[in-house]
C-alpha cells in the first residue's frame, strides 16, 4: 500500500509531466513552487484540476489557505489527508488519465 | 520587398531522415514522410520542454539547429497551415463530454504558443510571428520574411512545420499530409550567393494539379535541389519560387 505521501509525488509527476523525475527526487518538505521543483502558476491550476478529479478536493484560486496547502508535499499531503471526499480512487495514477 | 533573397543555412526534421545527405537524397526522390520518431530537443530545459508535444518538439528542433548561438534578436517566423490540430481536436472532444479543460492544454492552443515556447525558453526579444495561409503557408512566412528584412533586418529565421491531420479531417484536405519541420535563415543576397525569389501574379485558368506532396514540403524540396522554378496556385494568386543562378 503506497503512502499518501509517495501517491501525491506520483500524481505530480504524472500531471506536471515532470520528465526524468522520480517520486525521490521530491524532498516533501521544499517548496512545490517557484522555489523547489521550480513549478509554475499554470502548474497550480493544473494541480488544483489534478486534486479536483483524484480526491473530490475544490480549491479557491489564488486564497491564502490554497498557497498554504500548495507549500509542499507534506502540506498538501495534510490538506488532503483531512478533506478527501469522493471519488475515492485506489487506482495508480497512470490509469487515470 | 527585396527583389531576391538568399538562403543561409537550412535544418529538418522528418521521421527516418537523420542527417543531410538523407535530405538531399530525398530532394532528388521526395516522398511522404510519416512515421513515429521525435526529437529529443535537449537544447530546451526540461522544465519547459515537458510542455511541448510532438509537433512542437519538430517545429522547436529545427528552430534550435538553424538559429543556433546567433544573436538573441533574429526575428523569427513560424509558419504552419493546421497547427497543433491534433492538440485542439482533443480538448474540443473534452469540452464535448462536459470534462474540465487542463489550463496547460488550453495555454498552448493558440497558433503562436510553440513559437512563445521558443522565446521564452531562449529569452527570445525580437519580433515573433506566427501564419497559416492554407496551402499557401510557406509563402505567407517568407512574405513576413522579405517584409522584416526590407524593414532592416539582417536576417530572418523562417520555421514552416506540420504533422498528419486527425481522421476526422481528413476528407477536407486538399493535399498529403506529412510529420515535417524545416527551419532557414533568410537574408539578403550578398554578392557571390545564390539568389531566390519569390513573386505573386493573379491565378490563370488552368487547373491546379494534384500535389503529391504537403506544399510545406515542395518549398523544402524546391530550396535544398528542386529545378529552376516551383509554383503554386492557391485561392485567387499564383505565386512563383525562382532560383537565380
Amino acid at each position: 500500500m503506497q503512502t499518501l505521501e509517495a501517491e501525491i509525488k506520483e500524481l505530480i509527476i504524472s500531471t506536471m509531466a515532470l520528465e526524468d523525475t522520480t517520486p525521490d527526487d521530491i524532498d516533501s518538505a521544499a517548496p512545490l513552487f517557484n522555489e523547489g521543483l521550480g513549478l509554475d502558476s499554470i502548474d497550480a491550476l493544473e494541480l488544483g484540476l489534478a486534486l479536483h478529479k483524484r480526491y473530490g478536493l475544490t480549491l479557491s484560486a489564488d486564497s491564502e489557505a490554497t498557497r498554504r496547502h500548495f507549500s509542499s508535499v507534506q502540506a498538501l499531503c495534510a490538506f488532503v489527508a483531512a478533506n478527501r471526499h469522493q471519488p475515492q480512487s485506489s487506482l495508480p495514477v497512470g490509469q487515470l488519465a | 520587398m527585396p527583389q531576391q533573397f538568399s538562403i543561409s543555412d537550412w535544418q529538418a526534421f522528418a521521421p527516418g531522415i537523420h542527417d543531410r545527405a538523407g535530405w538531399e537524397a530525398w530532394a532528388r526522390a521526395p516522398s511522404l514522410l510519416r512515421g513515429e520518431d521525435t526529437p529529443t530537443l535537449r537544447e530546451m530545459p526540461p522544465l519547459q520542454r515537458r510542455r511541448v508535444d510532438r509537433l512542437g518538439r519538430m517545429a522547436l528542433q529545427v528552430a534550435y539547429w538553424c538559429q543556433g548561438d546567433t544573436a538573441a534578436d533574429v526575428p523569427q517566423v513560424f509558419a504552419s497551415r493546421h497547427g497543433d490540430a491534433a492538440r485542439t481536436l482533443e480538448m474540443l472532444l473534452a469540452l464535448a463530454r462536459e470534462e474540465p479543460f487542463s489550463p496547460t492544454q488550453f495555454g498552448l492552443s493558440t497558433h503562436n504558443a510553440i513559437a512563445a515556447q521558443y522565446g521564452i525558453a531562449r529569452k527570445l526579444v525580437s519580433n515573433s510571428l506566427t501564419v497559416a495561409a492554407g496551402a499557401a503557408t510557406a509563402e505567407a512566412a517568407f512574405v513576413e520574411a522579405l517584409g522584416l528584412l526590407a524593414e532592416g533586418a539582417a536576417e530572418v529565421l523562417v520555421v514552416v512545420y506540420d504533422g498528419r491531420l486527425p481522421t476526422v479531417y481528413q476528407a477536407y484536405a486538399d493535399e498529403p499530409d506529412s510529420d515535417y519541420a524545416w527551419a532557414c535563415r533568410v537574408a539578403p543576397v550578398g554578392d557571390e550567393q545564390r539568389g531566390y525569389s519569390l513573386t505573386v501574379a493573379p491565378a490563370g485558368s488552368s487547373t491546379p494539379t494534384r500535389r503529391q506532396l504537403p506544399h510545406g514540403l515542395e518549398v523544402l524540396q524546391f530550396l535544398i535541389a528542386g529545378s529552376g522554378t516551383l509554383a503554386l496556385q492557391e485561392a485567387a494568386c499564383c505565386w512563383c519560387w525562382r532560383r537565380h543562378d
